[in-house]
């Protein structure tokens, strides 16, 4: 039995309340909402998805008000159910969100048409004309995105080509983030580290560039307003504080991209370290002081604040070849659904030995970005015997994801040492295939413990806004580590000699690739 | 095969066929063997009663509402009420068959179909049902042996007359629009991959954004019982599954309030919320706005 007194008591502590911050990651296909407390104290999440749609071919968009009111909705409820109901008062909110896209917007701040996604391809004639030329090699240095449809130059110059009626209806071209916090505040605004991957930033000078800008079509005045990602400038407009219940002294920050954020969150901070996240798509990323000069223009490199760089290279072949895999060939009979059958999957793929008996898979179903960007290439499964079954294929495929991630690697070693990595992403956390990094880059892995790198990460930027840590520094060496998983030798022995043929194989074919994709294109 | 043989020809037409009289529903019941080729003898024809052929032998090509379809023995094909349907060139192609025509109520505007008092289906099976039978953009469904046994026995049933006649006929009616209805669900869904049913079902619902949705239409059209639909929703998207079409409906409201050319009722209406009452809430709860408070500070600095 509890006193009545001691009721009071435990109300009375209840009352005080304690503060935490709240991160909201406009994902790829979802909005993802953390609340921390100051320690870092994971205090609860909540999601909540939004369609892509593909009316046609290589497009690739997505309605932003459903995008806004879903993160609301999100957020409200989250608010209510755990937030308010455990007696937190939101201190700070921060944001992070997918790289690239671009929405049009007009004077009255209505969006013209839906947001372009980084995965709409529409602008590749854009791409490839000015990739070839000198102007792309100037632009790429100035600006440290790759000359790709992904980038918002490619896609604002297609649209200034090929939907000129939006084009010049458009007052404003902003990100989706953009848009998201200036339904919250009123003020269109973009961080420099999202702005960074619109190929329309200059990463030296922290300006919009002005040949990328030219070359667009656009002036700065039809682009956000740059501002540092540690901005807390706006206000929550009074209408959205009185609906989620928060103070008007809520900070809200304006935040970088999820890829900055899950290398942040990921721990990997300083020299010898990089993080491979894989989730549907990959990537392979190092911080540094200094950019990575690529004269085959490879690598992007991306701001997170004024002294540091997030560098790399993307993937578009990810988890998402496993789940194609899983769908054609998984065994449905008792699974339940395709999670259960991709697990069962990894059971089997544990019992083939390493290198699946020589058969190797190149795994370029949806084209292909770093190291060899060819939107052509498509995917192979070379060396096939009388002797493969099923479960070769099985193992071929992800092992055939990993070589690519390992020729990514490769390419980034050539500016950069690299003694371990930090995992990531519901695909690279699969134990069996933390294992099998370990293996093939012959480098210790580590998986952290919080599950989302991304939510984490930017806590602890917005920690770091709040003076609770230094710098970033000091916040990236608070990040625990779950697990670590060493690198077998003698597997490694074997894997380096199939991801050395995967890396010849992957070049060989750009002229088979080209023609193949043209005959598909043909017949579709 | 054996008890195919057995069965003869026979045409019962409802107000010529004392057969029919205790089922004003089924408006013609029929099994045919074809054996010659007449110019003019199956011309295309609409109707407002749904048609449902099964073929026994041989293999015939349809027209069916402009599409060019080829049917083989086990094959069913559903026609539309106001569909047009009949026979390449107008001819009937050599073969046996057997159809039966069932007349359903559609109300308008939504065209939603009910069965009639005979059937023994709770309303919102029924409408569930008639949902996927109005949704359905293949008209053929193939290699449906459970069809064949259910219209031997109705033939079974409506000839033979033994008692408790009448309540078997129209289960079975019943049973054929189950079976129809779970063959055209699967036929549109494959289980192993739920994000692209969900995301089909994301299509119908923003097309249909005014009809008042149930989790049972819903998980109906996905193919799914509705607990297990409600969970592979809620671990999908995060919401339940009418919380996910409040968020469509509230998105696709916002943008008609921006427009300005639509009254707030007239949004609410087409949105699917009850009443420009139900909106307002709703809208205001979520947003802190009235929608025309939201729509003043949306076109104010024009």
């Amino acid at each position: 039995m509890i006193s009545e007194k001691k009721i009071f008591q435990m109300s009375k502590i209840n009352a005080i309340k304690k503060d935490c911050v709240i991160t909201i990651e406009l994902g790829t296909n979802a909005v993802r909402v953390f609340a921390f407390d100051l320690h870092g104290t994971l205090v609860g999440s909540a999601r909540g998805s939004y369609p892509t749609f593909h009316p046609e071919p290589d497009c690739s968009e997505q309605d932003p008000e459903q995008l806004f009111i879903t993160m609301l909705y999100v957020l409200k409820n989250f608010l209510n159910e755990t937030v308010h109901a455990q007696k937190y008062k939101v201190v700070t909110i921060c944001f992070s969100a997918a790289m690239h896209s671009v929405l049009a917007i007009d004077k009255n701040g209505v969006p013209i048409g839906n947001a372009i996604t980084w995965a709409d391809n529409r602008g590749k004639q854009e791409a490839t004309t000015l990739k070839n030329s000198v102007a792309g090699k100037t632009i790429y240095n100035a600006t440290g995105t790759p000359i790709h449809p992904m980038s918002p130059l490619i896609k604002i110059t297609w649209m200034k080509n090929k939907d000129q009626d939006r084009f010049k209806k458009t007052w404003k071209f902003v990100s989706i983030k953009s848009y998201i916090i200036q339904q919250l505040t009123g003020d269109y605004v973009l961080d420099y580290s999202l702005a960074s991957a619109t190929g329309l930033f200059n990463i030296h000078t922290l300006k919009w560039d002005a040949d990328a800008l030219a070359h667009a079509g656009v002036t700065a005045d039809r682009l956000p307003e740059l501002v540092s990602v540690f901005n807390a400038a706006g206000k929550l407009r009074r209408e959205y504080q009185s609906s989620l219940g928060l103070s008007a002294n809520t900070k809200i920050i304006t935040g970088s991209s999820d890829g900055c954020m899950a290398t942040l969150g990921a721990g990997v901070w300083g020299e010898g370290k990089a993080t491979i996240t894989i989730e549907d798509s990959g990537a392979m990323r190092v911080v540094g002081k200094e950019i990575l000069k690529d004269a085959q223009q490879r690598f992007f490199n991306y701001v997170l604040t004024e002294d540091y760089y997030v560098s790399g290279g993307p993937t578009n072949n990810g988890g998402v070849i496993f789940e194609w895999f899983a769908k054609q060939f998984g065994d449905f009979k008792y699974a339940y659904d395709i999670e259960n059958c991709m697990e069962e999957l990894i059971n089997d793929a544990s019992k083939v030995a390493a290198g699946s008996e020589g058969l190797l898979f190149l795994p370029y179903l949806l084209g292909e970005r770093a190291p060899i960007w060819d939107a052509n290439a498509r995917g192979v499964y070379f060396g096939l015997n009388i002797n493969h079954q099923q479960k070769h294929f099985l193992r071929a495929t992800i092992e055939g994801i990993l070589y690519e991630m390992y020729s990514i690697g490769k390419t980034l070693e050539e500016h950069r040492g690299i003694k371990s990595l930090s995992v990531n992403g519901s695909f690279a956390t699969i134990p069996f295939c933390s294992q099998l990094i370990a293996d093939i880059f012959n480098k210790p892995v580590s998986v952290i413990k919080n599950k989302s790198s991304v939510g984490l990460g930017t806590f602890l930027l917005s920690a770091v806004e709040m003076g609770i840590y230094k710098s970033l520094d000091d916040a990236a060496k608070s990040v625990a580590f779950a697990e670590t998983f060493k690198p077998n030798r003698q597997n490694n022995a074997i894997y380096k000699k199939y991801a050395a043929l995967f890396e010849r194989l992957s070049t060989k074919f750009s002229a088979e690739f080209e023609e193949i994709a043209t005959l598909q294109q043909k017949n579709t | 095969m054996l008890k195919n043989d057995c069965m003869h020809q026979f045409l019962l037409q409802q107000g010529y066929s004392k057969e029919l009289q205790s089922f004003a529903h089924v408006i013609e019941f029929a099994l045919k063997r074809n054996n010659t080729i007449q110019l003019n003898s199956f011309n295309e024809s609409s109707c407002s009663s749904i048609r449902i052929y099964y073929i026994l032998e041989g293999k015939f090509e349809w027209i069916v509402n402009d599409q060019h379809h080829i049917l083989y023995p086990g094959d069913l094909v559903l026609i539309q009420p106001g569909h047009k349907f009949g026979g390449q060139k107008g001819v009937l192609d050599i073969g046996k068959l057997c159809w039966i025509y069932i007349e359903v109520n559609q109300s308008l505007p939504d065209e939603r179909i009910m069965f009639g008092k005979w059937s023994c289906l709770p309303k919102i099976e029924i409408l569930a049902i008639g949902k996927i039978l109005r949704l359905c953009n293949t008209p053929v469904l193939s290699r449906l042996k459970d069809a064949g046994r259910i219209f031997i026995e109705l033939q079974n049933e409506i000839l033979n007359q033994q008692i408790g006649y009448t309540t078997r006929t129209n289960q079975l009616i019943d049973e054929l629009f189950i079976l129809i209805a779970r063959k055209l669900t699967l036929q549109n869904n494959t289980h192993r991959d739920f994000p692209t049913s969900f995301m089909k079902l994301e299509t119908t619902l923003r097309q249909n954004l005014s009809h008042n949705w149930t989790v049972e239409e819903m998980a109906a059209l996905v193919g799914l019982g509705t607990t297990t639909f409600t969970e592979k929703v809620k671990s999908y998207s995060g919401f339940s599954p009418l919380n996910y079409l409040i968020t469509i409906r509230i998105a696709e409201a916002i943008k008609l309030l921006k427009r300005n050319d639509l009254s707030v009722t007239d949004i609410a209406l087409d949105t699917g919320f009850y009443s420009s009452q139900h909106f307002s809430t709703t809208f205001k709860k979520l947003t802190g706005y009235t929608p025309s408070d939201f729509r003043k500070k949306n076109i104010s600095n024009e």
